[in-house]
């Protein structure tokens, strides 16, 4: 297997659907290694992993696999593995039948012997005669992989993996994932979970509403999720005293009285929360809740847009 | 055929034949038969009386409803049962080219609705057969369904990929038009599959099958027929050939 220097090449590639800008203007070069594709929900992450892998084409800009256009070419498959995220597999096919469908599609000369080694590889060695039908969800998340990575491709490309699998699947499948990028071979995952990806990716691609909101290092990534401004409700048995006192607090930058508690805003969560007790303690004040406003998976993502 | 096409026809026929579809099969193999049961008990069986019944048979139940429900369960199904459990992915995305799928998906689909009907047409010829009824006439109605099923089946492959409600529109059509359409408009017939096979049934069949009222001419058949099938296929190979996957948006 020789893997060329950069393999995939995503340049100001936009895709519409009608009306709707599914993606907008991205652009990024991937090479070996596993890269994550964060995002929430309808970001655009299947979009472009589908792009990438040839079954879209895009409305404007180029997606260029190993030097050649992904879309049009079947030849592209040789190098390429795709998980799809829908669980749909052929549910009337037992798991070894699956595989070794996969492995004849391919064209692979000895197509038993791949079967098995994708099956072992993640680790389904045990139910492989079993109905599809009867897997469970992550069974059949594990049975796909083995399918995308029985002909053994350069490239990668994982929708949702992790979705379905219990913890010891989870890890076991991190596992064969990390191998497979430390080999060499270009591993990208979507997900909508950043920890997800922790000890995984070491490139993250952050996608928000079609657009690449962030790149870079998995721990820079991480950094400006966590030190985003937050904002916090408070009740307590004396609004006004406590709101006083958390205005001396140098990790407060905004303070506001609404009738029915505090809103306080602050760049240092873990510090505030911290000094919120002691606060509350030194000015005779009894806090009855503490409430984070703004700590959905779109305001996170939001910010990275916004910043 | 290569090793990756035959298992494209492979999981064609797995996915034909799920869901209970096999009993379908054999409940199209089998009706035919048993009507010819229920004419020996209730009819007086004078001389003429099977040669009849038959005809009526293969022309009205078969040809006319067997063949293209048949052809609708299955040839929308070549590609409409992947397209609607989204495990068509897993074909597109193998270095095998598109119409080389198109082409196999439908031969199996045709292949597999062409030897249902024809095992429905032996069966009851077989229950009923005697000097009225040679083996010419089951040629005849065998013929009839290969050629009716092939083309049946292209433009129903095509319905199965391009609208996930083949099957109804399948119906549809062979309801208004092969059934009501092609046998009260004149110039209709001339498109219609089922007046094809009519006309095929006689041509194969020769003295065995005889028609009271002429159909279409053979030179039509083979010519329409042909271009209906190329149409259809051609039609199916560039569908499939810019099939996108849509994320759900």
């Amino acid at each position: 297997m020789t893997i060329p220097p950069s393999v995939i090449r995503v340049s100001n590639v936009s895709r519409w659907y009608g009306n709707v800008v599914a993606v907008n203007d991205v652009t990024f070069t991937l090479t070996g290694g596993v890269t994550g594709l964060l995002g929430p929900n309808g970001a655009g992450k299947t979009t472009i992993l589908h792009l990438m892998a040839g079954l879209l084409r895009p409305s404007a800009g180029d997606v260029l696999v190993d030097g050649k256009p992904a879309a049009g070419d079947p030849d592209l498959y040789r190098k390429v593995g795709l998980i799809p995220e829908r669980e749909a597999v052929h549910d009337y096919l037992t798991g070894f039948e699956f595989v070794r469908a996969c492995a004849r599609l391919h064209g692979l000369a000895d197509a038993d012997a791949a079967t098995v080694r994708a099956i072992e590889l993640v680790d389904m060695a045990g139910p492989m005669n079993r109905r599809i039908a009867t897997y469970s969800k992550g069974m059949k998340q594990r049975i796909k992989v083995a399918g995308a990575m029985v002909h053994d491709p350069v490239v990668l490309l994982l929708d949702e993996p992790f979705n379905g699998m219990d913890p010891r699947q989870r890890l076991h499948m991190l596992e064969v994932l990390r191998d497979l990028g430390a080999q060499g071979r270009v591993i990208v995952i979507s997900s909508h979970i950043l920890e997800e990806l922790n000890d995984l990716a070491t490139n993250i691609l952050v996608m928000v509403a079609g657009r690449l909101a962030a790149s870079g290092h998995f721990r820079e990534i991480r950094r400006l999720m966590t030190d985003r401004p937050h904002t916090f409700r408070i009740r307590s048995n004396d609004d006004r005293k406590l709101a006083a006192a958390l205005l001396a607090d140098r990790s407060v930058f905004g303070v506001e009285l609404t009738g029915d508690g505090i809103m306080i805003r602050t760049g240092e969560r873990g510090t505030l929360t911290r000094n919120i007790a002691r606060t509350a303690r030194d000015s005779k004040v009894r806090v009855t809740e503490i409430r984070p406003t703004d700590e959905s998976l779109e305001s996170v993502f939001a910010y990275l847009v916004a910043r | 055929m290569n090793g990756a096409l035959m298992t494209v026809a492979w999981l064609t026929w797995r996915q034909l034949f799920a869901r209970r579809r096999a009993w379908l099969a054999v409940a199209i193999v089998v009706l035919p038969f048993l009507l010819t049961f229920f004419y020996r008990f209730a009819s007086e069986d004078r001389e003429g009386d099977r040669l009849v019944f038959l005809m009526n048979l293969n022309r009205d139940l078969i040809l006319g409803v067997l063949l293209p429900i048949t052809a609708v369960i299955f040839g929308t199904t070549a590609f409409g049962g992947e397209v609607e459990d989204g495990t068509l992915i897993y074909l597109l995305v193998r270095p095998v080219p598109r119409w080389q799928v198109v082409l196999v998906k439908f031969a199996v689909a045709a292949l597999v609705s062409a030897v249902i009907v024809a095992a429905s047409v032996l069966l009851a010829w077989f229950a009923l057969r005697n000097a009225e009824l040679p083996p010419a006439f089951a040629k005849g109605f065998v013929t009839a369904t290969l050629v009716g099923a092939v083309l049946y089946c292209g433009i129903f492959a095509y319905l199965g990929l391009v609208t996930r409600r083949g099957l109804v529109v399948g119906l549809i059509y062979t309801i208004v038009f092969e059934n009501i359409l092609a046998r009260n408009l004149p110039g209709v017939k001339f498109l219609s599959v089922r007046e094809y096979a009519i006309s095929l049934a006689q041509w194969a069949g020769g003295d065995a099958v005889k028609w009271p009222a002429p159909g279409v001419p053979m030179t039509t058949v083979w010519v329409a027929g042909s271009i209906i099938l190329a149409i259809a296929l051609a039609a199916t190979m560039r569908r499939l050939g810019r099939y996108e996957m849509a994320e759900r948006l």
